[in-house]
């Protein structure tokens, strides 16, 4: 029986031996005709002598050799890395031309590819059994396998979660998660107190699942998400120097009519029902017409609404220089520099927390006012 | 062999020493000189406390020697001589319960009384003026809104370090923190109370004599939080009135040509953009207006339009007055206290020594984060008073004008 690497090296000669006439014959020329007999005849010295040896040492005698030896063992199947070498190669290559994302997929498919293709060539020619060959493959592979493809899965399955969350509306969020839910729950009891399910049954429900899911991100991730609109403050009415309307805007929506905070307050700036303002500080009551706050100080003080009406307090703390959407100073423009509680309905109460940075010598008059009530102010001074 | 020999002699020695510890812990509590102690109270609050704490310790005492005094008793009695282990019982249901409930008992009559004086504390209602305590790192704020308690304020003062009040009189202080949590604490007048970023914290403080009671922050507040202490001042009412004057005098510019007009000038560079001086005016004859919160984290410098009527700095932790003129005025009997401490600090009296080393390299004196170079988590703001580089000569001016900031 000719062994493999007999055949390479006939093979081998017959091409030297065919290359060497038909270069003689076409081409011409002595130099490239020698070489290639002399490459023929050492070829089939070497053929000779593989035939002769029968291919290594493995003795002539030795007959159970023929089927055991590494050499003579049952050829592996064919690999599939690189098919997906060649994968990670086209994406870099068009990624280039392309979206730059591509290349780094290419890199990473390139890179995984080459390990796996390097490893699984090496163990599966490491011994002439393959259980053994392919426990040794799973050794090298399985500690960086299984972390890398833990993290690609979780990270699948979390982001088809997050486009689907934002994709749902405010109102189906809840509703879409609360079934869900619902139906893991319902899973969970059905396996738990009926063992004789079959677990492939269970796997085939999972796998359902996992593909929906991750189906409903792609989907969802494709749609887009919904509208997300930010809730006004009343710390943007300040801001923007729209503190002075008595009116009800989007930021007095919702808002708490009743603070909780009760004590470690510097003072209840009270509405009375007659337009009054009147400051009542802590250790001194009895209703003042001015508030003394610390300079750089965070404050905060409670606006107590007893007017029968909604109002809302202002610290009016004069102007300041107008800034554009950048937070860039505009020259020579100045805008109110004011600060407000939400509106307080009827009895209610509003926090207003507060720090002021310039002395009112300097920068007041300070005051606290209420919009629409006239003559209710209460003056702020900063030493 | 060796532990035998040696046996007698190391117990002797360690008895010596055990006896020498107690010796001295009794002697401590003798002290004289202990201006921050809760057992000498010096108004009607601490007075509160110490009339709860003489019987609540002597409870505790005598239930700590019983205890003890047993477990002496019975390691003795009972220690082992070889002799064989004794029946074991198990269940003494009378003696549980009574050695339940007897220490029940104790804490419900120690929790009454320990209640109502926390109430009484806490009161606001029945004060009689007010003043403000801001902490920052690493000195008090002492402010006096306008009011007609402490027979009335007009405009609001606003001094550091120390807090003077009038005796016989119920102040309400109101406190908060510009950074991180401080405490307040003036052992002698009351207990303490954490001052939070934020929040308004009230303490009660009422002095029966005029004197110095002397406290320090007890809420660890950073690196120099040891250097961060307190004094109560007490006058009699008359002479807070000539204080209060003395606060609310106009600024007097320094002599044209003197030295301290030339400290006017290193001032207004130097330091008018942390340190407030009401009543400084710059060229134009502008007000200025220090902007600390651009330099200091907590956004506050001391206010040192009358720092020499004081007589500490620097969180009250050196004196302003020399050894010799300190002792003066904190020995001086109650009659002369008031003129002693209104006579703040003179040229003769003045602690140089100390004023010097902190304008030379404030930093390098009392610890504070003040290095250029790390100054990143606070986007390049000081905790407390950064070097300056000042010259020896500027030095000198920057002192001549001080002392006459009074
Ligand atoms: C960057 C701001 C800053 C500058 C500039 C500055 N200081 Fe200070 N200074 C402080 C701070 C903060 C403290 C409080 C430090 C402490 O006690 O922990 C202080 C404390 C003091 C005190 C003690 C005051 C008291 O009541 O306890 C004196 C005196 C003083 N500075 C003098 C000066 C002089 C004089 C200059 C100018 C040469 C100056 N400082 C420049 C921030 C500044
Ligand atoms: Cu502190």
């Amino acid at each position: 029986m000719t062994t493999t690497g007999s055949k390479l090296l006939i093979g081998a000669t017959v091409m030297a031996v065919v290359a060497a006439v038909v270069y003689g014959v076409i081409v011409g020329g002595a130099l490239g005709t020698i070489g290639l007999s002399s490459a023929a005849m050492g070829l089939a010295l070497l053929a000779g002598v593989n035939v002769y040896t029968r291919d290594a040492d493995v003795s002539s005698m030795d007959t159970q050799a023929v089927m055991a030896a590494p050499a003579a063992a049952a050829a592996p199947g064919n690999s599939m890395w690189p098919i997906g070498a060649a994968v990670g190669g086209v994406l870099l290559v068009v990624g280039f031309v392309t979206y730059p994302v591509m290349v780094v997929f290419g890199v990473v498919v390139l890179l995984a590819a080459t390990v796996e293709w390097t490893v699984q060539a090496w163990s599966e020619r490491a011994s002439g059994d393959a259980t053994f060959n392919a426990s040794l493959r799973g050794r090298m592979a399985h500690p960086l396998e299984f972390p890398v493809l833990g993290a690609i899965g979780l990270g699948v399955v979390i982001y088809s979660f997050s486009r689907i969350m934002l994709f749902l509306s405010q109102a189906g969020g809840p509703a879409a998660f609360a079934t869900i839910a619902a139906l893991i729950l319902l899973v969970g009891f059905v396996v738990a107190f009926r063992p004789t399910v079959r677990s492939g049954a269970v796997a085939g429900v999972a796998t359902i699942a996992l593909v929906g899911l991750v189906a409903g991100g792609v989907a969802a991730a494709l749609e887009g998400e919904r509208e997300l609109h930010p809730h006004e403050t009343t710390g943007d009415l300040g801001r923007e120097g729209q503190c002075d309307t008595g009116e009800e805007t989007e930021a007095d929506e919702n808002a708490s009519q009743t603070v909780g905070a009760k004590a470690n307050l510097l003072a209840d700036i009270v509405l009375h029902e007659d337009g009054r303002l009147e400051a009542d500080a802590l250790g001194l009551p009895g209703g003042a017409g001015q508030l003394v706050v610390a300079r750089n100080n965070p404050t905060n003080v409670r606006f107590v609404n007893a007017s029968g009406e909604e109002r809302r307090l202002v610290l009016d703390l004069g102007t300041r220089p107008a800034v554009d959407e950048n937070g860039d100073v505009i020259e020579d423009e100045e805008v109110p520099d004011q600060r407000c509680t939400a509106l307080a309905n009827e009895d209610g109460n509003q926090l207003l927390n507060f720090t002021v940075t310039e002395p009112s010598a300097s920068g007041g008059p300070y005051a606290f006012v209420v919009p629409g009530v006239d003559g209710a102010r209460v003056e702020v001074v900063v030493p | 062999m060796v532990r035998e020999m040696s046996a007698g002699p190391s117990r002797r020695r360690l008895a010596g020493a055990l006896t020498a510890l107690g010796g001295v812990t009794l002697l401590a509590a003798c002290a004289e000189d202990a201006p921050q102690d809760t057992w000498q109270p010096a108004g009607e609050n601490a007075q509160r406390i110490q009339d709860l704490q003489w019987w609540v310790f002597a409870i505790a005492g005598a239930v700590g020697l019983i205890v003890f005094a047993t477990i002496a008793w019975v390691s003795v009695r009972y220690r082992d001589r070889g002799q064989p282990i004794p029946r074991q019982t198990h269940g003494r249901p009378a003696l549980e319960i009574g050695l339940t409930v007897l220490p029940a008992l104790i804490l419900v009559g120690v929790a009454i009384p320990t209640i109502g004086t926390l109430m009484d504390l806490s009161r606001t209602s029945d004060t009689e003026c007010v003043v403000n305590v801001t902490g920052q790192q690493w000195w008090w704020e002492v402010d006096y809104p306008p009011q007609e308690g402490c027979g009335g304020f007009s405009e609001p003062i606003v001094t550091s370090g120390q807090m003077v009040i009038p005796t016989g009189t119920k102040v309400l202080v109101r406190g908060t923190s510009r950074d991180v949590i401080h405490s307040w604490w003036i052992p002698r007048l009351n207990g303490k109370r954490d001052m939070v970023p934020g929040r308004v914290q009230t303490v009660r403080l009422q002095a029966d004599r005029p004197g110095i009671y002397a406290g320090q922050c007890t809420e660890f507040c950073g690196l120099s939080h040891a250097n961060m202490r307190m004094e109560v001042v007490a006058l009699d009412p008359a002479d807070f009135e000539t204080w209060k004057a003395n606060q609310l005098a106009d600024y007097t510019a320094p002599m044209e040509g003197s030295l301290a007009a030339a400290g006017e000038q290193v001032f207004i560079s130097q330091c008018a953009t942390c340190h407030q001086v009401d009543g400084l005016v710059n060229a134009d004859g502008v007000p200025i207006i220090a902007q600390p919160q651009e330099r200091v984290f907590a956004g506050a410098a001391p206010n040192l339009t009358n720092l020499t009527t004081r007589n500490t700095f620097a969180g009250a932790t050196w004196d302003l007055l020399t050894p010799t003129c300190r002792d003066d005025v904190w020995n001086a009997s109650p009659e002369e206290f008031g003129a002693a401490y209104l006579a703040g600090v003179s040229a003769d009296c003045l602690n140089e020594v100390d004023l010097r080393e902190w304008l030379r390299n404030a930093p390098a004196k009392k610890p504070m984060y003040a290095d250029p170079e790390q100054l990143g988590p606070t986007d390049g703001l000081n905790r407390g008073m950064p070097y300056l580089a000042l010259s020896e000569a500027q030095i000198d001016q920057i002192i001549a004008y001080l002392l006459e900031r009074q």
